[in-house]
């Protein structure tokens, strides 16, 4: 384990305020605002759920490099339609890469 | 309850096309042999961002990362090949490509659970005295006695109070005609999106399964 890459506490903090993001985004379809409401505190709780269960522990640099890609690739969205699709992709991407069940 | 042909209007036609892809069976074929984390592989692959394959291999280093199992990862591989190959098509194609693989392998999981001549694609169910619904379901099991009709959806928001509405009324018309109807939603996203789209719905959804990615292999079960 690299004992300078950064561990779950702070990588997780960088997963959330990009879901943050992406869900500003997403909230241009009026219609779905409800929606993305419920569906970001959803997936936030369990985000927060492995957070709370594994603490700051340190992660392999591949982990790290994982969940900075996905937050490069969620970055990238411009269409709003398509951001709501990744409300719901993006945290399963975040767990699968921590090894943890969506 | 009689089953029925969808009109083959211009729609349909040029969805035909788009199921007889040969991509949509080759993933269909992957999908129904693998587990929920391939299946949330190709999820995040098809949704359409990068089509670079190292992007991906760097962003799921528990399937494909070099110290994987090498069975793991070598159909991981797969997995993300047919994906990319789904991303690579244009964003109105993508979509219905990926309409077509989730309707594929609906059928395909349903056919090690029923005769596979029992399972028909794009039917509509006609009761007595109701006016027919246009909208076709995507997969329907026509057998005596214990017909199933299922409408496919890629995310968690297809799941509308149109979609239940029409499940729970076809459901209802056949107790009414003391036939039996399995309805179903099958959703290729996760439980926990599927559990908050529903929340909402003021539509009934009682008598409605939903199948989201993590259950899609009950389709294959005893029934």
């Amino acid at each position: 384990m690299d004992p300078t890459a950064d561990g779950l506490e702070v990588v997780l903090e960088r997963v959330v305020a990009a879901y943050g993001r992406l869900a500003e985004l997403g909230e241009e379809i009026d219609d779905e605002w409800t929606y993305i409401q419920d569906l970001t505190a959803a997936w936030i709780t369990r985000i927060d759920e492995v957070g709370a269960a594994r603490g700051d522990q340190p992660l392999a640099p591949e982990t790290v490099t994982a969940l900075d890609g996905a937050i490069a690739q969620i970055d990238l969205i411009t269409d709003p339609h398509r951001a709501i699709d990744w409300l719901s992709t993006f945290p399963q991407v975040t767990l699968i890469a921590l090894g943890e069940a969506p | 309850m009689r089953f029925q042909d969808a009109a083959r209007d211009g729609r349909a036609v040029v969805y035909a096309g788009i199921q007889a892809d040969p991509l949509v069976a080759r993933a269909a074929d992957l999908l129904a042999n693998t587990d929920g984390r391939m299946r949330v592989l190709a999820r995040a692959v098809m949704n359409g961002e990068s089509t670079d394959r190292e992007t991906w291999v760097a962003m799921f280093p528990t399937l494909l990362g070099a110290d994987v199992r090498d069975d793991i990862r070598t159909e991981a591989q797969a997995v993300l090949d047919v994906a990319l190959e789904v991303a690579q098509r244009g964003d109105a194609v993508r979509s219905q490509v990926r309409g077509a693989i989730i309707e594929e392998l609906t059928a395909r999981l349903l056919a090690r659970r029923v005769p596979a001549d029992t399972i028909r694609r794009e039917r509509r169910i006609l009761f007595d005295g109701v006016r027919s619904e246009i909208h076709p379901y995507d997969v329907t099991v026509e057998r005596d006695g214990s017909a199933e009709a299922y409408d496919c959806k890629w995310g968690a928001r297809g799941i509308s109070d149109d979609v239940l509405y029409q499940l729970d009324d076809a459901r209802t018309h056949a107790a009414d005609e003391g036939a039996s109807l399995d309805v179903a939603l099958v959703v290729f996203d996760a439980r926990r999106s599927c559990a908050v789209r529903l929340a909402r719905s003021t539509a009934p959804a009682d008598g409605i399964r939903i199948v989201p990615l993590e259950s899609l292999d009950e389709m294959a079960g005893a029934g």
